[in-house]
Protein backbone atom coordinates (compact mmCIF):
# COMPACT_ATOMS: atom_id res chain seq x y z
CA UNK A 1 0.00 0.00 0.00
CA UNK A 2 0.79 3.34 -0.64
CA UNK A 3 1.82 5.26 2.42
CA UNK A 4 -0.38 8.32 1.31
CA UNK A 5 -3.52 5.68 1.60
CA UNK A 6 -2.34 4.21 4.90
CA UNK A 7 -4.34 5.83 8.17
CA UNK A 8 -6.21 8.46 5.90
CA UNK A 9 -9.69 9.59 6.95
CA UNK A 10 -12.91 8.43 4.10
CA UNK A 11 -13.23 12.98 4.23
CA UNK A 12 -8.85 12.66 3.08
CA UNK A 13 -9.21 9.84 0.90
CA UNK A 14 -12.48 11.00 -0.88
CA UNK A 15 -10.06 14.42 -1.64
CA UNK A 16 -7.50 12.15 -3.11
CA UNK A 17 -9.78 10.56 -5.28
CA UNK A 18 -11.92 13.42 -6.29
CA UNK A 19 -8.78 15.16 -7.04
CA UNK A 20 -7.19 12.47 -9.26
CA UNK A 21 -4.56 11.92 -7.07
CA UNK A 22 -5.39 7.97 -6.88
CA UNK A 23 -8.38 5.95 -8.03
CA UNK A 24 -11.09 3.50 -6.36
CA UNK A 25 -9.34 0.67 -7.85
CA UNK A 26 -5.94 1.33 -7.09
CA UNK A 27 -7.33 2.37 -3.53
CA UNK A 28 -9.58 -0.78 -3.09
CA UNK A 29 -6.59 -3.07 -4.43
CA UNK A 30 -3.82 -1.43 -1.55
CA UNK A 31 -6.97 -2.11 1.38
CA UNK A 32 -7.38 -6.09 -0.02
CA UNK A 33 -3.65 -6.62 -0.25
CA UNK A 34 -3.43 -5.50 3.23
CA UNK A 35 -6.57 -7.04 4.74
CA UNK A 36 -4.85 -10.51 3.12
CA UNK A 37 -1.45 -9.78 4.56
CA UNK A 38 -2.55 -8.64 7.90
CA UNK A 39 -5.96 -9.38 8.75
CA UNK A 40 -4.54 -12.79 10.13
CA UNK A 41 -2.30 -11.27 12.92
CA UNK A 42 -5.20 -9.98 14.89
CA UNK A 43 -8.00 -13.01 13.73
CA UNK A 44 -10.06 -10.16 12.21
CA UNK A 45 -11.61 -11.15 8.84
CA UNK A 46 -13.52 -13.96 8.21
CA UNK A 47 -14.08 -13.72 3.93
CA UNK A 48 -12.36 -11.17 1.66
CA UNK A 49 -14.34 -9.91 -0.89
CA UNK A 50 -12.30 -9.04 -3.03
CA UNK A 51 -13.85 -9.71 -6.31
CA UNK A 52 -16.73 -8.00 -5.35
CA UNK A 53 -15.22 -5.19 -4.01
CA UNK A 54 -13.19 -4.52 -7.24
CA UNK A 55 -16.51 -4.67 -9.06
CA UNK A 56 -18.12 -1.62 -7.12
CA UNK A 57 -14.93 0.19 -7.47
CA UNK A 58 -14.65 -0.50 -11.30
CA UNK A 59 -17.95 1.23 -11.88
CA UNK A 60 -17.42 4.08 -9.70
CA UNK A 61 -14.26 4.40 -11.49
CA UNK A 62 -15.71 4.53 -14.66
CA UNK A 63 -18.48 7.01 -13.34
CA UNK A 64 -15.99 9.62 -12.18
CA UNK A 65 -14.50 8.94 -15.36
CA UNK A 66 -17.65 10.10 -17.07
CA UNK A 67 -18.72 13.00 -14.74
CA UNK A 68 -20.65 11.45 -12.59
CA UNK A 69 -21.29 13.69 -9.10
CA UNK A 70 -21.56 11.64 -6.10
CA UNK A 71 -20.93 11.18 -2.15
CA UNK A 72 -17.43 10.94 -0.40
CA UNK A 73 -18.05 7.15 0.01
CA UNK A 74 -17.52 6.52 -3.56
CA UNK A 75 -14.09 4.23 -3.67
CA UNK A 76 -13.89 3.76 -0.08
CA UNK A 77 -13.79 0.17 1.04
CA UNK A 78 -14.97 -0.78 3.87
CA UNK A 79 -15.87 -3.94 6.34
CA UNK A 80 -18.75 -5.87 7.70
CA UNK A 81 -19.15 -7.16 10.78
CA UNK A 82 -20.23 -10.81 9.73
CA UNK A 83 -23.43 -10.49 11.06
CA UNK A 84 -25.06 -8.56 7.64
CA UNK A 85 -26.12 -10.85 4.99
CA UNK A 86 -24.31 -11.11 1.74
CA UNK A 87 -25.87 -12.76 -1.08
CA UNK A 88 -23.67 -14.31 -3.84
CA UNK A 89 -22.61 -17.23 -1.97
CA UNK A 90 -20.38 -15.04 0.40
CA UNK A 91 -21.09 -17.10 3.63
CA UNK A 92 -22.24 -14.72 6.78
CA UNK A 93 -20.83 -16.95 10.06
CA UNK A 94 -22.40 -14.82 12.70
CA UNK A 95 -18.70 -15.42 13.97
CA UNK A 96 -19.90 -18.63 14.98
CA UNK A 97 -18.75 -21.92 14.16
CA UNK A 98 -22.49 -24.12 13.80
CA UNK A 99 -22.96 -20.88 11.18
CA UNK A 100 -19.72 -20.97 9.45
CA UNK A 101 -21.40 -22.08 6.20
CA UNK A 102 -24.30 -19.91 6.62
CA UNK A 103 -25.34 -17.99 2.98
CA UNK A 104 -28.03 -15.71 2.31
CA UNK A 105 -29.53 -14.66 -1.30
CA UNK A 106 -30.05 -10.72 -0.17
CA UNK A 107 -27.92 -8.59 0.71
CA UNK A 108 -28.62 -6.47 4.26
CA UNK A 109 -30.26 -2.77 3.74
CA UNK A 110 -26.87 -1.37 5.16
CA UNK A 111 -24.80 -2.85 2.60
CA UNK A 112 -26.86 -2.56 -0.44
CA UNK A 113 -27.46 1.35 0.53
CA UNK A 114 -23.02 1.62 0.71
CA UNK A 115 -22.64 0.07 -2.43
CA UNK A 116 -24.89 2.23 -3.38
CA UNK A 117 -23.42 4.84 -2.30
CA UNK A 118 -19.83 3.48 -4.38
CA UNK A 119 -18.30 2.14 -1.09
CA UNK A 120 -16.67 -1.24 -2.22
CA UNK A 121 -17.56 -4.34 0.25
CA UNK A 122 -13.97 -5.62 1.06
CA UNK A 123 -14.15 -8.18 3.66
CA UNK A 124 -16.45 -9.57 6.21
CA UNK A 125 -15.08 -9.09 9.31
CA UNK A 126 -14.68 -11.14 12.96
CA UNK A 127 -17.09 -11.02 15.37
CA UNK A 128 -17.55 -12.50 18.96
CA UNK A 129 -20.07 -15.40 18.15
CA UNK A 130 -23.76 -14.82 17.79
CA UNK A 131 -22.37 -10.91 19.02
CA UNK A 132 -21.77 -12.02 22.45
CA UNK A 133 -25.49 -12.83 23.16
CA UNK A 134 -24.67 -16.26 25.01
CA UNK A 135 -23.13 -14.29 27.98
CA UNK A 136 -19.47 -14.95 26.80
CA UNK A 137 -17.06 -13.75 29.44
CA UNK A 138 -13.77 -13.87 27.42
CA UNK A 139 -12.33 -12.87 24.58
CA UNK A 140 -11.85 -16.17 23.08
CA UNK A 141 -15.23 -16.35 21.67
CA UNK A 142 -15.28 -16.42 17.92
CA UNK A 143 -14.90 -19.33 14.80
CA UNK A 144 -11.88 -17.16 14.08
CA UNK A 145 -10.19 -17.20 17.45
CA UNK A 146 -9.28 -14.37 19.74
CA UNK A 147 -9.41 -10.84 18.53
CA UNK A 148 -6.14 -9.27 18.73
CA UNK A 149 -5.76 -5.55 19.27
CA UNK A 150 -3.34 -3.84 17.02
CA UNK A 151 -2.27 -1.82 20.06
CA UNK A 152 -1.08 -5.13 21.42
CA UNK A 153 -1.34 -7.91 20.17
CA UNK A 154 -2.31 -9.78 23.72
CA UNK A 155 -5.22 -8.05 24.55
CA UNK A 156 -8.36 -7.56 23.03
CA UNK A 157 -10.03 -5.22 21.24
CA UNK A 158 -13.73 -5.41 23.17
CA UNK A 159 -16.97 -6.91 21.03
CA UNK A 160 -18.63 -7.71 19.71
CA UNK A 161 -17.70 -6.10 16.82
CA UNK A 162 -14.15 -7.36 17.08
CA UNK A 163 -12.94 -7.33 13.52
CA UNK A 164 -14.46 -3.91 12.98
CA UNK A 165 -12.36 -2.89 15.23
CA UNK A 166 -9.35 -4.57 14.64
CA UNK A 167 -9.50 -3.88 10.79
CA UNK A 168 -9.50 -0.21 11.18
CA UNK A 169 -6.93 0.06 14.16
CA UNK A 170 -4.54 -1.66 11.81
CA UNK A 171 -5.54 0.49 8.50
CA UNK A 172 -6.76 -2.37 6.93
CA UNK A 173 -9.99 -0.75 5.90
CA UNK A 174 -10.83 2.76 6.37
CA UNK A 175 -14.26 2.17 8.17
CA UNK A 176 -16.41 -0.77 8.93
CA UNK A 177 -19.60 -1.43 10.22
CA UNK A 178 -20.13 -2.81 13.74
CA UNK A 179 -23.61 -3.43 16.09
CA UNK A 180 -24.64 -2.76 19.25
CA UNK A 181 -26.62 -4.18 21.34
CA UNK A 182 -24.85 -3.27 24.33
CA UNK A 183 -21.67 -1.79 24.23
CA UNK A 184 -20.84 -3.79 20.80
CA UNK A 185 -19.65 -0.69 18.93
CA UNK A 186 -18.31 1.48 21.96
CA UNK A 187 -16.21 -1.07 23.59
CA UNK A 188 -14.23 -1.64 20.28
CA UNK A 189 -13.66 2.09 19.53
CA UNK A 190 -12.69 2.37 23.49
CA UNK A 191 -9.99 -0.93 23.12
CA UNK A 192 -8.83 -0.06 19.41
CA UNK A 193 -8.34 4.02 19.86
CA UNK A 194 -11.37 5.03 17.24
CA UNK A 195 -14.24 7.13 16.65
CA UNK A 196 -17.60 5.05 16.81
CA UNK A 197 -20.60 5.73 16.55
CA UNK A 198 -23.76 3.86 17.91
CA UNK A 199 -27.14 5.43 16.40
CA UNK A 200 -30.05 5.93 17.78
CA UNK A 201 -32.34 3.31 17.70
CA UNK A 202 -34.10 2.83 14.60
CA UNK A 203 -32.16 5.35 12.79
CA UNK A 204 -30.31 2.43 10.68
CA UNK A 205 -32.38 -0.57 9.53
CA UNK A 206 -31.57 -3.66 11.19
CA UNK A 207 -33.01 -5.79 7.65
CA UNK A 208 -30.76 -8.88 6.96
CA UNK A 209 -28.86 -8.24 10.20
CA UNK A 210 -28.84 -10.71 12.68
CA UNK A 211 -31.09 -10.11 15.44
CA UNK A 212 -30.55 -10.81 18.71
CA UNK A 213 -32.16 -8.27 20.72
CA UNK A 214 -35.02 -6.88 18.49
CA UNK A 215 -35.59 -3.96 20.79
CA UNK A 216 -31.79 -3.12 21.56
CA UNK A 217 -29.90 -3.82 18.40
CA UNK A 218 -28.21 -0.89 16.50
CA UNK A 219 -25.91 -0.73 13.37
CA UNK A 220 -23.27 1.71 13.20
CA UNK A 221 -19.80 2.93 12.00
CA UNK A 222 -16.19 3.00 13.20
CA UNK A 223 -13.78 4.88 11.51
CA UNK A 224 -10.78 6.91 12.50
CA UNK A 225 -12.85 10.67 13.07
CA UNK A 226 -16.17 11.25 14.29
CA UNK A 227 -16.35 13.26 11.02
CA UNK A 228 -16.08 9.82 9.19
CA UNK A 229 -18.94 8.48 11.57
CA UNK A 230 -21.15 11.74 10.14
CA UNK A 231 -20.19 10.84 6.52
CA UNK A 232 -21.13 7.14 6.92
CA UNK A 233 -24.55 7.75 9.04
CA UNK A 234 -25.53 10.09 6.23
CA UNK A 235 -25.52 6.80 3.98
CA UNK A 236 -27.22 4.03 6.02
CA UNK A 237 -29.66 5.97 7.64
CA UNK A 238 -33.35 6.60 6.94
CA UNK A 239 -36.28 4.58 6.73
CA UNK A 240 -36.50 0.94 5.42
CA UNK A 241 -39.40 -0.45 4.49
CA UNK A 242 -37.58 -3.53 5.74
CA UNK A 243 -37.39 -2.88 9.45
CA UNK A 244 -40.31 -1.32 10.63
CA UNK A 245 -38.69 -0.03 13.92
CA UNK A 246 -36.49 2.24 11.27
CA UNK A 247 -37.38 6.58 11.97
CA UNK A 248 -39.70 7.64 9.47
CA UNK A 249 -37.07 11.03 8.76
CA UNK A 250 -34.23 11.09 7.12
CA UNK A 251 -30.90 11.71 8.59
CA UNK A 252 -28.45 14.53 6.72
CA UNK A 253 -24.81 14.86 8.44
CA UNK A 254 -24.21 18.15 9.29
CA UNK A 255 -20.37 18.54 9.15
CA UNK A 256 -20.76 22.32 10.04
CA UNK A 257 -22.17 22.15 13.35
CA UNK A 258 -20.40 23.50 16.34
CA UNK A 259 -20.58 26.40 18.51
CA UNK A 260 -19.63 29.11 16.92
CA UNK A 261 -22.60 28.17 14.62
CA UNK A 262 -25.09 27.49 16.97
CA UNK A 263 -24.24 30.82 19.17
CA UNK A 264 -22.91 29.12 22.54
CA UNK A 265 -21.16 26.51 23.89
CA UNK A 266 -22.97 23.25 24.29
CA UNK A 267 -24.30 22.09 27.62
CA UNK A 268 -22.95 19.00 28.74
CA UNK A 269 -23.96 17.23 31.73
CA UNK A 270 -21.91 14.39 33.57
CA UNK A 271 -23.88 12.09 35.83
CA UNK A 272 -22.47 11.98 39.14
CA UNK A 273 -20.00 9.68 40.36
CA UNK A 274 -19.47 8.16 36.55
CA UNK A 275 -16.44 7.53 37.21
CA UNK A 276 -16.53 5.33 40.07
CA UNK A 277 -14.67 2.02 39.59
CA UNK A 278 -12.58 3.67 36.56
CA UNK A 279 -9.04 2.90 35.94
CA UNK A 280 -6.96 6.05 37.41
CA UNK A 281 -5.77 6.41 34.10
CA UNK A 282 -9.26 6.16 32.49
CA UNK A 283 -10.53 8.70 34.91
CA UNK A 284 -7.71 11.24 34.67
CA UNK A 285 -8.17 11.35 30.50
CA UNK A 286 -11.39 11.79 31.28
CA UNK A 287 -11.35 15.32 33.12
CA UNK A 288 -8.60 16.02 30.70
CA UNK A 289 -10.69 15.48 27.94
CA UNK A 290 -13.21 18.19 29.44
CA UNK A 291 -10.74 20.49 30.06
CA UNK A 292 -9.25 19.78 26.45
CA UNK A 293 -13.35 21.53 25.49
CA UNK A 294 -13.68 24.02 27.93
CA UNK A 295 -14.01 27.08 25.24
CA UNK A 296 -16.76 25.15 23.28
CA UNK A 297 -18.43 23.01 26.79
CA UNK A 298 -20.03 24.18 29.81
CA UNK A 299 -19.91 21.05 31.75
CA UNK A 300 -22.47 20.39 34.94
CA UNK A 301 -22.48 16.94 37.37
CA UNK A 302 -26.00 15.54 36.83
CA UNK A 303 -27.96 13.44 39.50
CA UNK A 304 -29.76 10.61 37.81
CA UNK A 305 -33.03 8.89 38.92
CA UNK A 306 -33.33 6.20 40.88
CA UNK A 307 -33.92 3.07 38.97
CA UNK A 308 -32.42 -0.27 38.46
CA UNK A 309 -30.97 0.37 35.01
CA UNK A 310 -28.59 -1.94 34.87
CA UNK A 311 -31.18 -5.08 35.78
CA UNK A 312 -34.53 -3.37 33.38
CA UNK A 313 -32.01 -3.29 30.06
CA UNK A 314 -30.06 -6.97 31.40
CA UNK A 315 -33.86 -8.92 31.53
CA UNK A 316 -34.76 -7.52 28.41
CA UNK A 317 -31.47 -8.29 26.62
CA UNK A 318 -31.60 -11.98 28.17
CA UNK A 319 -34.89 -12.76 27.36
CA UNK A 320 -34.95 -11.48 23.79
CA UNK A 321 -31.49 -13.21 23.14
CA UNK A 322 -33.21 -16.74 24.43
CA UNK A 323 -36.38 -15.99 22.43
CA UNK A 324 -34.00 -14.83 19.56
CA UNK A 325 -32.03 -18.37 19.55
CA UNK A 326 -34.69 -20.75 21.16
CA UNK A 327 -34.92 -23.71 18.57
CA UNK A 328 -30.79 -23.23 18.70
CA UNK A 329 -30.36 -23.10 22.49
CA UNK A 330 -33.55 -26.06 22.31
CA UNK A 331 -31.21 -28.27 19.75
CA UNK A 332 -28.35 -28.06 22.05
CA UNK A 333 -26.66 -25.53 19.47
CA UNK A 334 -24.42 -23.66 22.31
CA UNK A 335 -22.10 -27.11 22.74
CA UNK A 336 -21.00 -26.40 18.97
CA UNK A 337 -19.54 -22.76 19.82
CA UNK A 338 -15.78 -21.76 21.14
CA UNK A 339 -16.29 -20.31 24.45
CA UNK A 340 -17.00 -23.02 27.05
CA UNK A 341 -19.15 -20.16 29.03
CA UNK A 342 -21.29 -20.07 25.73
CA UNK A 343 -21.95 -23.94 25.70
CA UNK A 344 -24.45 -23.20 29.16
CA UNK A 345 -24.70 -19.19 29.08
CA UNK A 346 -28.28 -18.66 27.65
CA UNK A 347 -29.98 -21.42 29.81
CA UNK A 348 -30.25 -19.77 32.73
CA UNK A 349 -31.97 -16.46 30.84
CA UNK A 350 -35.07 -19.55 30.28
CA UNK A 351 -36.31 -18.83 33.89
CA UNK A 352 -36.80 -15.44 33.62
CA UNK A 353 -40.91 -15.23 34.12
CA UNK A 354 -42.58 -13.40 31.60
CA UNK A 355 -44.47 -11.04 34.15
CA UNK A 356 -40.32 -10.04 35.45
CA UNK A 357 -39.66 -9.18 31.31
CA UNK A 358 -42.75 -7.40 31.04
CA UNK A 359 -42.36 -5.42 34.07
CA UNK A 360 -38.70 -4.62 32.51
CA UNK A 361 -40.09 -3.21 29.69
CA UNK A 362 -42.60 -0.83 31.65
CA UNK A 363 -39.74 0.32 33.54
CA UNK A 364 -38.06 1.18 30.08
CA UNK A 365 -40.85 3.68 29.67
CA UNK A 366 -40.17 5.12 33.07
CA UNK A 367 -36.35 5.34 32.61
CA UNK A 368 -36.82 6.86 29.29
CA UNK A 369 -38.85 9.49 30.26
CA UNK A 370 -37.12 10.47 32.84
CA UNK A 371 -33.84 10.43 31.52
CA UNK A 372 -34.83 12.42 28.45
CA UNK A 373 -36.98 15.12 30.66
CA UNK A 374 -33.12 14.95 32.86
CA UNK A 375 -31.21 15.50 29.42
CA UNK A 376 -33.46 18.02 28.23
CA UNK A 377 -31.33 20.66 30.18
CA UNK A 378 -28.23 19.65 28.18
CA UNK A 379 -26.89 19.03 24.64
CA UNK A 380 -25.37 15.80 25.56
CA UNK A 381 -24.19 13.68 28.66
CA UNK A 382 -20.19 13.04 28.73
CA UNK A 383 -18.57 9.99 30.32
CA UNK A 384 -15.36 7.52 29.71
CA UNK A 385 -16.53 5.06 26.83
CA UNK A 386 -15.44 2.03 29.40
CA UNK A 387 -14.12 2.36 32.63
CA UNK A 388 -11.13 0.21 31.69
CA UNK A 389 -9.05 -0.11 28.61
CA UNK A 390 -8.27 -3.36 27.13
CA UNK A 391 -7.72 -6.47 29.04
CA UNK A 392 -5.39 -9.66 28.24
CA UNK A 393 -6.84 -12.07 25.96
CA UNK A 394 -6.54 -14.88 28.46
CA UNK A 395 -8.63 -12.73 31.38
CA UNK A 396 -12.22 -12.44 32.23
CA UNK A 397 -13.23 -8.96 31.44
CA UNK A 398 -16.50 -8.81 33.44
CA UNK A 399 -14.50 -9.23 36.56
CA UNK A 400 -12.60 -6.13 35.88
CA UNK A 401 -14.44 -3.28 37.26
CA UNK A 402 -16.27 -2.70 40.48
CA UNK A 403 -18.70 0.08 40.94
CA UNK A 404 -22.41 0.17 39.91
CA UNK A 405 -22.06 -1.51 36.48
CA UNK A 406 -22.41 0.14 33.42
CA UNK A 407 -24.87 2.43 34.03
CA UNK A 408 -24.27 5.01 31.15
CA UNK A 409 -24.57 1.85 28.70
CA UNK A 410 -27.58 0.44 30.11
CA UNK A 411 -29.24 3.93 29.72
CA UNK A 412 -27.99 4.35 26.47
CA UNK A 413 -28.95 1.22 25.29
CA UNK A 414 -32.14 0.88 27.10
CA UNK A 415 -33.50 4.29 25.77
CA UNK A 416 -31.84 3.80 22.32
CA UNK A 417 -30.22 6.91 22.26
CA UNK A 418 -27.05 7.81 20.18
CA UNK A 419 -23.64 8.32 21.63
CA UNK A 420 -19.92 9.40 20.12
CA UNK A 421 -16.90 7.52 21.04
CA UNK A 422 -13.55 9.07 20.64
CA UNK A 423 -10.14 8.29 21.59
CA UNK A 424 -9.27 10.32 24.61
CA UNK A 425 -5.45 9.46 25.52
CA UNK A 426 -3.79 6.15 26.62
CA UNK A 427 -2.97 4.57 29.69
CA UNK A 428 0.13 3.71 31.44
CA UNK A 429 0.86 0.59 29.21
CA UNK A 430 0.09 2.34 25.94
CA UNK A 431 -3.65 1.09 25.52
CA UNK A 432 -6.05 3.93 24.12
CA UNK A 433 -8.81 4.84 26.34
CA UNK A 434 -12.41 6.82 25.37
CA UNK A 435 -14.75 9.65 26.00
CA UNK A 436 -18.34 9.51 24.66
CA UNK A 437 -21.21 11.67 24.41
CA UNK A 438 -24.58 10.57 24.23
CA UNK A 439 -27.34 12.65 23.10
CA UNK A 440 -30.98 12.33 23.49
CA UNK A 441 -33.04 10.45 20.65
CA UNK A 442 -31.80 11.19 17.04
CA UNK A 443 -29.60 14.03 18.49
CA UNK A 444 -26.58 12.27 16.43
CA UNK A 445 -25.66 15.25 14.86
CA UNK A 446 -25.02 17.31 18.32
CA UNK A 447 -22.80 13.77 19.49
CA UNK A 448 -20.62 14.19 16.40
CA UNK A 449 -20.42 17.47 16.44
CA UNK A 450 -18.86 17.53 20.29
CA UNK A 451 -16.48 14.63 18.65
CA UNK A 452 -15.33 16.90 15.83
CA UNK A 453 -15.27 19.13 18.83
CA UNK A 454 -12.78 17.22 20.46
CA UNK A 455 -10.68 16.23 17.72
CA UNK A 456 -10.28 19.72 16.44
CA UNK A 457 -8.22 20.21 19.70
CA UNK A 458 -6.64 16.82 20.24
CA UNK A 459 -4.34 14.74 18.25
CA UNK A 460 -5.29 11.37 19.96
CA UNK A 461 -7.37 10.39 16.22
CA UNK A 462 -4.27 10.72 14.66
CA UNK A 463 -2.19 8.24 16.59
CA UNK A 464 -1.59 4.75 15.43
CA UNK A 465 0.52 1.57 16.27
CA UNK A 466 3.92 2.18 15.62
CA UNK A 467 4.48 -1.14 14.36
CA UNK A 468 2.09 -0.66 11.75
CA UNK A 469 3.29 2.73 10.47
CA UNK A 470 5.87 1.13 8.20
CA UNK A 471 3.93 -1.13 6.70
CA UNK A 472 2.71 -0.71 3.63
CA UNK B 1 -35.54 -13.20 56.23
CA UNK B 2 -38.92 -14.68 55.32
CA UNK B 3 -38.44 -12.82 51.68
CA UNK B 4 -35.35 -14.33 50.92
CA UNK B 5 -36.10 -17.90 51.69
CA UNK B 6 -38.97 -17.11 49.20
CA UNK B 7 -36.53 -15.77 47.04
CA UNK B 8 -34.33 -18.40 46.83
CA UNK B 9 -37.36 -21.12 46.51
CA UNK B 10 -38.64 -19.51 43.30
CA UNK B 11 -35.17 -19.35 41.89
CA UNK B 12 -34.75 -23.76 43.06
CA UNK B 13 -38.19 -23.58 41.27
CA UNK B 14 -37.41 -21.86 38.43
CA UNK B 15 -33.93 -23.96 38.24
CA UNK B 16 -35.74 -27.37 38.32
CA UNK B 17 -38.07 -25.69 35.22
CA UNK B 18 -34.38 -25.30 33.05
CA UNK B 19 -32.88 -28.45 34.07
CA UNK B 20 -36.36 -30.54 33.21
CA UNK B 21 -36.42 -29.59 29.81
CA UNK B 22 -32.82 -28.59 28.76
CA UNK B 23 -30.99 -31.04 31.85
CA UNK B 24 -30.43 -33.67 29.33
CA UNK B 25 -28.46 -31.40 26.95
CA UNK B 26 -25.59 -30.30 29.82
CA UNK B 27 -23.30 -32.03 31.83
CA UNK B 28 -23.74 -32.06 35.83
CA UNK B 29 -20.37 -29.06 36.12
CA UNK B 30 -22.94 -27.23 33.21
CA UNK B 31 -25.83 -27.43 35.14
CA UNK B 32 -23.93 -26.46 38.05
CA UNK B 33 -22.77 -23.26 36.30
CA UNK B 34 -26.79 -22.70 35.46
CA UNK B 35 -27.83 -23.30 38.77
CA UNK B 36 -25.62 -20.22 39.93
CA UNK B 37 -26.75 -17.87 37.07
CA UNK B 38 -30.51 -18.72 37.97
CA UNK B 39 -30.38 -18.22 41.43
CA UNK B 40 -28.17 -14.70 40.71
CA UNK B 41 -30.90 -13.24 38.40
CA UNK B 42 -33.09 -13.07 41.84
CA UNK B 43 -31.17 -9.51 42.25
CA UNK B 44 -32.60 -8.43 39.07
CA UNK B 45 -36.27 -9.82 39.66
CA UNK B 46 -35.72 -8.31 43.08
CA UNK B 47 -34.76 -4.87 41.67
CA UNK B 48 -37.34 -4.84 39.34
CA UNK B 49 -39.80 -5.42 41.49
CA UNK B 50 -38.88 -3.31 43.96
CA UNK B 51 -40.01 -0.31 41.47
CA UNK B 52 -43.89 0.27 42.20
CA UNK B 53 -45.86 0.63 39.09
CA UNK B 54 -49.44 1.93 38.39
CA UNK B 55 -52.09 0.21 36.55
CA UNK B 56 -51.48 2.42 33.69
CA UNK B 57 -48.12 1.86 33.17
CA UNK B 58 -47.60 0.17 29.45
CA UNK B 59 -44.75 -1.83 28.65
CA UNK B 60 -42.57 0.88 25.96
CA UNK B 61 -43.28 -0.81 22.77
CA UNK B 62 -46.36 -0.49 20.26
CA UNK B 63 -48.62 -2.50 18.85
CA UNK B 64 -50.26 -1.65 15.72
CA UNK B 65 -52.84 -4.04 14.37
CA UNK B 66 -52.15 -5.37 10.83
CA UNK B 67 -54.37 -5.17 7.98
CA UNK B 68 -52.72 -6.21 4.51
CA UNK B 69 -53.24 -4.45 1.12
Amino acid sequence: MSGELLFRSIRELADMIQGGQVSPVEVTESFLSRLDELGGSYNSVVTLTGERALETAREVESEIAAGAGGGLLRGIPWGAKDLLATSGGIPTSWGAEPFRDQTFDRDATVVTRLEAAGAPLAAKVAMIELAGGMGYSQPNASLTGPPRNPWNRDRWTGGSSSGSGATVAAGLVPFAIGSETWGSILSPSNNCGLSGLRPTYGRVSRAGAMALCWTLDKLGPLCLTADDCGIVLDAIAGPDPADPTTYPHEFNYDSTLDSATQGRKFRLGVPKDITEGAQDDVKANFEAALDAMSDVVDVEEVSLPDLPYVPIVRTILMVEAASAFEDFIGEGGPQKLTAPEDHYGPYARTAILATDYVRALRLRGVMAKQVDEVMSSYDAFAAPTSLTTATPLGEHFRRNTSGPGDIVGAIGNGCGLPSQSVPSGFDSDGMPTGIQFMGRAYDENICIALGRAYQERTGWHRQHPADLLGTE
Amino acid sequence: MEGDNKTSLEQELLFAVVKEKYGSLLSDEQLDEVRHSVLGLSGFTQALRSVPLTNDVEPFSTFRPYRGG
